[in-house]
């Protein structure tokens, strides 16, 4: 570690690393400084005592833009998708399964036996539901659109969106905006008579918001959470082979490659500002490393209420950063297996029959989750959560024993009369296993080993604020040129030089590398 | 083929009757057509019990435009609004929470419960007022079709756009988290104190199936101020006679203008040929022609009883399938020996004269919305309550009162129906709440009428019991109501019109859909000079 650098990024998590290798490749000479002694931030992979090793807090980064895997050239350091079919499970309240594929005409059969009307809506809605997805997509790739336009490429850009959004049609048009603010529980109700149909389509619209299937925006989240997915896939997106881990490691290897320095163990104690200009940062044992630029992928309330000193900010400004709403609602349980499980009446498709499904979720009815909110409203983890369990895609050799991924929705950060503790961890993941057993026959005689991470675990561990996995919630005010300030949504910050490139900024989560690709691009603008 | 009429207007709503008096102002030979006997439609008075004159359904007027006031003349017609400026929530810890006119003493107020929030209200008051100022005039303009490509209509737009553009950047992302955030979320980030929250967000979820934690309920918040700063006329409070003497006096209006009324005279039928309305046939078969129809009723009696469904495109059809009604909203109307006496604040205080909001708490609305969800009625309901004979002695027989309950939530989806038994749980689940606060009200209560959603459909047409005509919900707002596409007040048939609280800029006594509707009939129809005369809201 030399004493000076061009850039500073702080975090070592999928945008810090995107940022980074963006500001390296253009030339920059770049210091990555990461707290904790893994690289990956959320999707780090994490050595649980039976030394198997997973990805503990995600299960999906979400869309990896091939725009990013060209530009970064990620194939070239060992990143590949993956082009197997996807199968989902989602549960019945009457037992048996719902299965839905990456195949939209296999899938649209199988719904046929539930519902004759809902198969033959379910191409229609993977269509209509790519079109608005696609909109989206074209605006993540974009910073946010500004709300004044102030110059000629500020006009171009919103031109060029205008030309985007008339592109859909005038139908097409009137359902984005007509979609965008509207409860998920109403758009699925719209198409699908179905109930396990609708709560496992609800269910994708809420993970990581404190929102139930019948708030407002929702529907927004839907589509948010299907951008750049494949047509009809709406649980799960990144199909990296090796999985979140294999992302991480071609982005490690492709900040190295062009002479970044990433330094694992650092942490740093404050950003470093003189006449409101960054001058570098402090680390934690004292040294004083120097940058004119400081790229922060911490999450906003992170950076400037911990790393800064509130003398060189606005009163206004930090009662901005005050006011963004984290409030994480997400619980992660990992469970170590030495088999894999049965689960119980699935009947695998096709050519391999005794397949289990990559996705099983456990949301029979939109009602089901709306309950189940209902709960955490009042500040009560859910009594019947919303379980959705990951399989780790085969190929990952690392694993020498099975793994299963249990998001569990709602697990509020935010709890009353109570706090989270290590009995209730324990009770979390009783709940979850119990859950889970029902649907797993002899699941209990399998687990070797297991991982709860509560809203307050995250929050310890990963430097998640609040526990919130997307660095704020995402919605309909928090997105855009709303995130992660209104008037400082464009990575800038009132500080000179320092910049900030994680998730709490445009597009959020679901993007992997969407804010750190777009924070270096804003960077590498400074003179 | 001779024209009995150059419009028919159907329903004698406000909003009908709005319409009807600018389109006869206009010297257009104009007849409503109502189908009950007394006009007003939600906007009524009746004496419900003898001597006790009630404002059946609709209690306070909302927003009633100025300049509808000003054009029409309407004080002369015997207008009078009577201010409503005091709200009162009793609080179960035996305290209360009160605002008063006198913004001052409001601050006083805040400041026992919370000396910051005390701090906050001012500059609260002053960006809700810059917001109310921002969003006002498009209470006044035909919505623009950010969809359509012709050049007038990317001229309402742009003139809209310039309007939102010279706004201060900090306040246009004001009104962006006014619009897409809820009431409580909103509130949380200036005040603490809980009764205060609750009883402001409670104006939010007025009519609508959302709870307060509901994005998309802040927006509402706006109403109040909004009614402030109408100035010169009130637009907030009593009208003199009940609600139905806002009905009246814009009858006589329009009836001055040249303009025919007719009650009971139900329509059964818009006849249509070729794509062009021909006039109705009312329900003795009566056929009446004109070569205008402008329709005050809610899009699925329109489109779905009055015209044959064939007539219309099929996703215009799906689009008015689509629409939500969703009513959420009951009535009770009391009429009562004496006032209530609230345990928190003992005594015919003055704050008897506004309104009475049992309201304590965010967490209570929230559960009151949850038992909703599931299709019950809130057992311990948000209620607003006003008690007109206090302000307006000639409402009731003297030395009683009578006493208007809104109720949230009843949905009229309820389980099992609204039957009997179901009514009158939910008159006592109401007047339970009530005693809690003020005990003595079981005993003061001579006569009480319960009226559900499913009443409210039944009595006075509203599709599903919505106050509104349709929910007021973001995904229905705007050029996105009633149906995405048609929110310029014209429909798929030739000379049929929307003139409703379904169209924009939505429900509340307001009458800017009848007024904004005549004018677009107007212009279509070549007469637009004659009708501006007072003149367009300018943006």
């Amino acid at each position: 570690m030399k004493h000076t650098y061009d850039v500073i990024v702080i975090g070592a998590g999928i945008n810090g690393l995107t940022a980074a290798a963006y500001l390296a490749k253009a030339g920059r000479r770049v210091l990555v400084v990461e707290r904790r002694d893994v690289l990956g931030g959320v999707a780090a992979p994490d050595r649980l005592t039976t030394g198997c090793q997973v990805s503990p807090c995600v299960h999906d980064v979400g869309w990896i833009p091939r725009q990013m895997v060209r530009e970064l050239d990620l194939t070239r350091y060992g990143f590949q998708e993956m082009t197997d079919g996807w199968l989902v499970a989602a549960a019945r309240r009457e037992g048996g399964w719902l299965t839905l594929s990456d195949d939209v005409t296999r899938t649209a059969a199988s719904l046929r036996t539930h519902s004759q009307a809902d198969g033959a809506q379910w191409p229609r809605f993977v269509e209509r539901m790519a079109q608005l997805a696609g909109f989206l997509e074209a605006l993540y790739l974009l910073p946010p659109p500004r709300v004044s336009v102030q110059s000629m490429s500020d006009a171009l850009r919103l031109l060029g969106l205008g030309r985007r959004l008339r592109g859909l049609g005038k139908q097409g048009m009137v359902d984005l905006l007509r979609t965008l603010p509207m409860p998920v529980a109403e758009l699925v109700e719209d198409w699908f008579e179905d109930d396990a149909l609708k709560g496992t389509l609800a269910a994708t619209a809420v993970k990581g918001v404190l929102q139930g299937p019948r708030s407002p925006g929702t529907a927004f989240l839907l589509l948010h959470h299907h951008v750049g997915a494949r047509a009809g896939m709406f649980h799960g997106r990144s199909r990296v082979r090796g999985g979140a881990g294999a992302l991480v490691g071609g982005l490690t290897a492709a900040v190295t490659h062009h002479g970044g320095e990433i330094l694992p163990a650092v942490a740093v104690a404050a950003i470093r500002v003189r006449e409101e200009r960054c001058r570098g940062v402090t680390l934690a044992d004292g040294r004083e490393i120097d940058a004119r630029l400081v790229l922060s992928s911490a999450d906003v309330r992170a950076t400037f209420l911990h790393l800064i000193d509130p003398d060189h900010l606005d009163p206004a400004f930090v009662q901005a950063v005050r006011n963004i709403r984290y409030r994480g609602a997400t619980a992660k349980v990992t469970l170590v297996l030495s088999a894999l499980p049965l689960l119980r009446d699935f009947k695998g498709e096709g050519q391999s029959p005794d397949r289990l499904p990559n996705i099983v979720s456990i949301a029979p009815s939109i009602d089901t989750i709306e309950r189940a909110y209902d709960d955490a409203k009042y500040g009560q983890v859910s009594q019947v959560p919303y379980l959705e369990v990951a399989f780790p895609p085969p190929g990952d050799s690392s694993n020498a024993r099975h793994v299963m991924s249990v998001l569990v929705q709602y697990a509020p950060y935010h709890v009353r009369d109570w706090c989270w503790d290590a009995a209730r961890r324990d009770a979390l993941g009783e709940l979850v296993v119990n859950r889970l057993a029902e649907l797993f026959p002899h699941l209990t005689d399998v687990i070797v080993d297991r991982q709860v991470l509560t809203p307050r675990d995250l929050e310890a561990t990963y430097a998640l604020t609040e526990g919130s996995l997307s660095h704020g919630e995402m919605a309909l005010d928090q997105i855009l040129f709303m995130r992660p300030i209104p008037g400082w949504a464009e990575y800038r910050t009132p500080i000179e030089g320092l910049f900030l490139c994680g998730m709490g900024c445009h597009p959020g989560d679901g993007v992997a590398g969407g804010a750190g690709r777009l924070a270096a691009a804003a960077a590498l603008k400074t003179p | 083929m001779s024209q009995d009429y150059d419009v028919i207007v159907i329903g004698g709503g406000h909003n009908g009757l709005v319409n009807a008096a600018y389109l006869a102002r206009a010297g257009l030979r104009v007849v409503v057509l109502e189908r009950r006997h007394c006009v007003g439609g939600a906007a009524v008075t009746e004496e419900i019990f003898p001597g006790f004159r009630f404002s059946v359904f609709s209690y306070v007027v909302s927003l009633l435009r100025p300049e509808i006031i000003r054009e029409l003349d309407l004080p002369r017609h015997g207008l009078h609004i009577l201010p409503l400026e005091s709200t009162f929530t009793p609080l179960p810890s035996g305290d209360y929470f009160a605002t008063w006119a006198d913004p001052d003493e409001t601050r006083r107020e805040l400041y026992r419960h919370s000396p910051k929030d005390a701090e906050a209200y001012v500059d609260f008051g002053q960006l809700m007022v810059r917001m109310a100022m921002a969003v006002k005039p498009l209470l006044g303009v035909t919505p623009p079709d950010p969809t359509s490509l012709s050049p007038r209509q990317l001229r309402g737009l742009l003139t809209l756009g310039r309007h939102f553009h010279s706004l201060a950047e900090r306040d246009l992302y004001a009104l962006y988290k006014l619009m897409t955030m809820s009431a409580a979320d909103f509130l949380n980030e200036w005040f603490e104190c809980e009764p205060f929250k609750a009883t402001k967000s409670a104006s939010g979820v007025i009519g609508t199936f959302l709870g307060p934690r509901s994005p998309g309920t802040a927006y509402v918040l706006l109403h109040h101020y909004m009614g402030e700063i109408d100035g010169v006329f009130r637009a907030w409070g009593f009208a003199k006679g009940g609600t139905g003497g806002v009905s009246e006096a814009i009858a006589s209006a329009a009836r001055r203008f040249g303009a025919e009324i007719r009650t009971d005279a139900p329509v059964a039928q818009v006849m249509v040929k070729d794509g062009h309305v021909q006039g109705v046939a009312l329900g003795d078969g009566t056929e009446i022609r004109a070569k205008t129809v402008s329709c005050s009723l809610d899009p699925r009696r329109t489109f779905l009883e009055l015209v044959d469904a064939r007539r219309l495109p099929e996703e215009f059809v799906a689009a008015v399938q689509r629409y939500k009604f969703r009513g959420s909203s009951a009535k009770v109307n009391l009429a009562l020996d004496t006032l209530p006496n609230f345990t928190s604040l003992p005594g015919a205080g003055r704050h008897l004269r506004g309104s009475i909001s049992i309201s304590p708490s965010i967490d209570y609305l929230e559960r009151a919305y949850d038992d909703a969800k599931y299709g019950r009625f809130s057992r311990r309901p948000y209620l607003d309550i006003v008690i007109p004979s206090m302000l307006d002695p000639g409402m009731a027989p003297p030395g009683k009162h009578v006493m208007s309950i809104f109720v949230q939530y009843a949905p009229y989806a309820v389980e099992g129906g609204w039957t009997d038994a179901q009514r009158g749980a939910l008159g006592d689940a109401v007047i339970d709440t009530l005693a809690e606060v003020a005990p003595n009200i079981r005993s003061a209560i001579l006569h009480a009428q319960v009226i559900t959603p499913a009443d409210i459909e039944q009595t006075i047409g509203l599709s599903e019991g919505n106050i509104f005509q349709g929910e007021l919900a973001l995904h229905q707002l705007f050029f996105l109501r009633p149906v995405p596409g048609w929110a310029r007040y014209s429909t798929p048939i030739e000379g049929l019109y929307q003139c409703g609280s379904a169209t924009h800029p939505g429900g509340g006594i307001m009458g800017a859909p009848g007024r904004l509707a005549a004018l677009q009939i107007l212009e279509e129809s070549g007469r637009a000079r004659a009708a501006v005369g007072g003149g367009r809201a300018p943006l």
